[in-house]
């Protein structure tokens, strides 16, 4: 099973920088191949950055056209295809929620606010249709019930709402050492994950 | 050539890195570095970037709306005119207007019924929004609880072993009763550093541990201090961890996220030799 998983994620990741280099050379039926693949992850994982429907297309409509207008700016050192679609999500998302926060200070306007994951929906893995990487996604799950529920916390606050170590030192009223003694601790047990086993020499 | 050190330093900044989180003087001395060509902080970053975006994963995927995938490839193909973008379909105020005027005249039952049904939903909605609140608040007091744990297991790991090296750190200032105390596992450079009586830092700084080795001051890690603890502990992974390499510890006031080299009077010292 997990061979077969790995094997679904390391085709994907080839298939993928296949894409990129169409798309580079203006093939746009790459661009919509990428996309039917890959914003079923990233409109979700917006929506959950944002807490809005209508910021969460925007996020994803800026990624695709960025991908478009600049693919030559992945690099290597970037992780795969994938990861840099979901670094450059992140990104997006953050500064919207960012920009956002900027206004509101100004005005008695709503900020935007991270949404919080429906029961269910997140970490068990609910009974919805996985759409893409499904046997990879099903073992990154599995695997992530090692990591405790802090070190999850803290990689879910520094990811999904942008805080330094330093604000959850002060948010969560631990020395900075200690968070970034389980930060680092949870990176490395997500470093576990199949596809990462085989892309160390 | 870098030194392990060195290494350790750049390293050290990945993770940060990754999350966007180095401020802007250190992100850019890490890019510098990174056009050196550093091969194992490029693999780093790559792994970094490749774990983190596991998390997405964990989300219950969703097709986003119908009408984005034509909006994008649309786009694409005017890119050279470069458009606005469409924006998304607005009420036609005329039509709504034309049609409340076409409507026949309500009785005022009706009205009043209207204005009862808005007033039970705005109250079920604060209603609704107080108890989330309350849940919101009660679960950020169990995770600050579990952290508390969590830390504590910390510290009993790294004392709990068989061989720990204890170094007592002096206060720099004859008027000050602050003191401390660094206790390290050599093999696996687990540390803990325990202060008492450090004054709480200002907003903008942090307190910083440094390992002095062959005269350098090498990075270790920073903690707060604030008032309303005056024993404070933390953990921190020590750059090297056998003692005969150690020369001493010390610690320092900073900006807050740190410094690569100490900019600070010494708050507290303590030699190994």
């Amino acid at each position: 099973m997990q061979q077969n998983a790995l094997a679904q994620r390391q085709q994907c990741d080839r298939e993928d920088a296949d894409l990129l280099k169409r798309i580079q050379r203006s093939d746009q039926r790459a661009l919509a191949t990428l996309y039917d693949r890959y914003a079923p992850v990233f409109y979700p994982f917006a929506l959950r950055i944002t807490g809005s429907h209508e910021v969460a297309e925007e996020v994803v409509h800026d990624v695709f056209v960025q991908v478009w207008e600049k693919g030559n700016s992945y690099a290597t050192q970037n992780g795969s295809v994938y990861a840099w679609l979901a670094a450059l999500s992140r990104m997006k998302a953050l500064e919207k929620v960012r920009t956002s926060n900027q206004k509101k200070k100004g005005s008695d306007g709503e900020a935007l606010q991270p949404r919080a994951p429906l029961e269910n929906e997140e970490k068990q893995g609910g009974q919805e249709t996985i759409l893409v990487f499904k046997g990879y996604a099903e073992e990154v799950r599995n695997m992530l019930k090692n990591l405790s529920k802090l070190e999850l916390r803290l990689l879910e606050l520094s990811y999904y709402e942008g805080q330094s170590q330093s604000d959850l030192a002060r948010m969560l009223r631990i020395p900075l050492g200690t968070i970034k003694a389980k930060m680092r601790r949870g990176i490395q047990k997500l470093r576990q994950a199949p596809a990462q086993e085989g892309k160390r020499p | 050539m870098k030194t392990e050190e060195q290494r350790h330093s750049q390293l050290e900044l990945c993770i940060p890195y990754v999350f966007g989180r180095l401020n802007p003087g250190n992100r850019k001395q890490f890019e510098a570095h990174l056009e050196t060509g550093c091969e194992q902080c490029k693999r780093e970053l790559s792994e970094l970037y490749e774990a983190i975006a596991l998390l997405p994963l964990l989300l219950k995927q969703e097709a986003p709306p119908s009408g984005l995938r034509q909006r994008i490839l649309s786009r694409l193909s005017s890119k050279r005119s470069e458009p606005p973008r469409a924006a998304k379909p607005i009420p036609q105020r005329g039509v709504v207007e034309a049609s409340v005027t076409k409507a026949p005249p309500r009785s005022w039952y009706l009205y009043a019924s209207i204005v009862m049904g808005v007033l039970l939903i705005i109250s079920l909605l604060f209603f609704l929004n107080d108890q989330l609140r309350t849940t919101g608040e009660l679960e950020k007091k169990l995770t600050d609880l579990q952290a508390q744990i969590q830390e504590k297991q910390d510290i009993l790991g790294i004392l709990q072993v068989q061989k720990v090296e204890i170094l007592q750190l002096a206060n720099m200032d004859a008027g000050s009763q602050a003191f401390g105390r660094v206790f390290w596992e050599p093999e696996k450079r687990h540390a803990v550093v325990q202060v008492v009586n450090l004054i709480a830092e200002p907003a903008d700084k942090q307190y910083q541990l440094w390992l002095v080795k062959e005269k350098k001051y090498l990075r270790v890690g920073e903690f707060d201090v604030n008032k309303e603890k005056s024993n404070v502990f933390a953990v921190m992974t020590l750059p090297v961890g056998e003692r005969q390499e150690i020369e001493g510890f010390a610690i320092t006031l900073e900006p807050r996220g740190g410094s690569t080299q100490p900019s600070g009077a010494i708050q507290l010292r303590g030699a190994t030799k």
